[in-house]
């Protein structure tokens, strides 16, 4: 076989290469982290004024531990847990509503030229307007729960409404004409064709809204407001406590939970489109 | 039993259409009458852009005609129905169907109980030779299986008519001749009446009871030249030669008809 030693030699060049991406990363990370502490004990040593809002990557990575474990400065009887855990359903239930009403919506929309061309306008119009440009109003008139999930309705609705449009205007032809000329009439074609072939488009616009919607929480909960709670909410409280080692704690955990849910979304995706049996 | 072999399936008469788009309009059929008989395999053969698809089209009821009239079996095509299976050159295979999903599409939405749709698509499967492929997905077979199931699907509904449009147009030629074989094996299986569109004339040669060859555009019959040939037939033999020898002196005299309109457009 004169291409095995070659496709060895790819596959080991391959490997090597992981490996040296793995390290060169790894060395970065690294050098990120030592400056930041020297800089931290620079600044904390030459008395700068600078020097609080700058603590160690050591007292980061202890605050980052107890506020998981014990009540978080400023709040009695609250961890991180309940932050993240209010942060989580306030998502969760932005992103239900905004596929409840994206969904049916994008389909008809897709389907309908006379509801596309009447939609179209509002979207157009509603669309380049920031969510958090609504987060005053919205927290006043729903209030510190409802407020940031009305701000995730905003940031998800619109990724899945304009994908699943997209998804329906792009329906395969022959995919249709096939199913006619096997006996389906208009609304079978629709169930048994226009929805299945919809479903990587409506998972895009899934995993692209997730992502807006976590965005949109943080800020939507950085607002003072009373009773406040979320990740976001004590972005700000820390800050204003002066413990900034929490603050930094906190962007941390919203960093690894934004991680965690574009993993969790394109596991999803992944699954479904398996499932499909389109990879 | 009526055993009347030259009963009409399709009747086509004084078939037009025009298609309009903006101001631009082009008159892609007009004036052609053919007739198919019951069990009959015929094949439609033009060059590129004459219309042989559009025919095939109106017959299945995925066009409306301009004029003139389609009858299937003494009845007038409105729509697509199953009694008109078709088979397409790109497959139009549902990727998120496996094989057997796909050929009981059809049976599925007229709603047959599961058990004896299992049944159907068993005997397809075995017909058209993809047995141990049932829980595949389309993208995981070949070009030629991806057409058996195709086949298949189209059977599953047994129209009395199947349409198909190149279907081996996008196999190599190996896999194509063996898929011309295999259809001819399923088509005296299941004495289906096939209207088959192509553009190569060996293929129609080597398929067809009868070969119609259509004009440029605006596409009638310009001539119906029967293939007296037994099968299974034999492409080096001089019949077969001699055939496809006539079929190629009409087809190039269209071609070039065409070509001379493409370089003086009016």
């Amino acid at each position: 076989m004169p291409g095995s030693p070659a496709v060895l030699a790819k596959v080991k060049n391959a490997v090597t290469a992981n490996w040296a991406r793995l390290v060169l990363g790894l060395v970065s990370v690294s050098i990120f982290i030592a400056s930041w502490a020297l800089i931290s004990v620079y600044l904390s040593e030459s008395g700068s004024s600078l020097s609080p809002y700058v603590p160690g990557p050591l007292s980061v990575a202890d605050a980052f531990v107890s506020s998981f474990v014990d009540s978080v400065p400023g709040l009695a009887d609250t961890t991180m847990w309940d932050m993240i855990s209010s942060s989580l359903i306030r998502v969760f239930w932005g992103f239900l509503l905004a596929m409840l009403v994206a969904l049916p919506m994008g389909l008809a929309m897709g389907s309908f030229r006379v509801l596309d061309s009447m939609g179209k306008p509002l979207v157009e119009m509603f669309r380049p307007i920031p969510p958090l440009a609504w987060v005053p109003i919205f927290l006043m008139v729903f209030k510190s729960f409802w407020g940031p999930i009305g701000i995730v309705f905003l940031g998800v609705f619109f990724p899945i409404l304009l994908n699943v449009i997209f998804g329906v205007k792009n329906v395969d032809q022959r995919l249709v004409d096939a199913a006619r000329t096997l006996g389906a009439k208009r609304m079978t074609v629709f169930t048994k064709v226009v929805m299945p072939s919809i479903v990587p488009y409506m998972m895009t616009g899934i995993k692209v809204g997730l992502g807006v919607g976590w965005m949109c929480i943080v800020a939507a909960e950085m607002m003072p407001i009373q009773g406040g709670t979320g990740v976001g909410y004590y972005i700000w409280l820390s800050a204003d406590y002066g413990r900034y080692d929490f603050t930094y704690a906190t962007m941390l955990v919203i960093g690894l939970l934004s991680i965690l849910t574009t993993g969790v979304a394109e596991m999803i995706e992944k699954r479904v489109s398996r499932w499909m049996g389109m990879r | 039993m009526d055993g009347d072999a030259m009963s009409v399936c399709i009747e086509i008469r004084g078939l037009s259409k025009v298609f309009t788009t903006g101001k631009r309009r082009v008159v892609a059929l007009e004036g052609l009458d053919m007739d198919v008989a019951d069990g009959e395999f015929v094949c439609l053969l033009g060059p590129s852009g004459c219309g042989k698809t559009t025919v095939l089209r109106i017959v299945a009821g995925l066009e409306p005609a301009t004029g003139g009239s389609v009858l299937v079996h003494g009845k007038g095509v409105s729509s697509a129905g199953p009694e008109r299976g078709m088979v397409f050159q790109e497959f139009a295979l549902f990727p998120w169907r496996t094989v057997r999903r796909n050929i009981e599409f059809g049976l599925e939405i007229r709603g047959v109980p599961e058990g004896k749709r299992r049944a159907i698509s068993s005997d397809l499967i075995d017909l058209v030779g993809l047995k141990g492929f049932e829980d595949a997905h389309p993208d995981e077979l070949s070009g030629g299986m991806r057409q058996r199931v195709g086949i298949a699907r189209a059977l599953a509904n047994e129209p009395t008519v199947l349409l198909m449009d190149e279907p081996f147009g996008s196999l190599d030629a190996q896999t194509r001749n063996l898929m011309q074989k295999e259809l001819l094996r399923i088509w005296s299986a299941t004495k289906k009446t096939v209207l088959f569109v192509t553009h190569s004339v060996d293929e129609a040669v080597f398929l067809a009871d009868r070969i119609m060859v259509m004009t440029a555009r605006p596409g009638k019959i310009r001539e119906v030249i029967p293939v007296p040939l037994k099968r299974p037939r034999d492409r080096t033999s001089a019949e077969f030669i001699a055939v496809r020898g006539t079929v190629l002196a009409e087809l190039d005299e269209e071609f070039e008809k065409a070509r001379a309109k493409e370089l003086s457009p009016d």
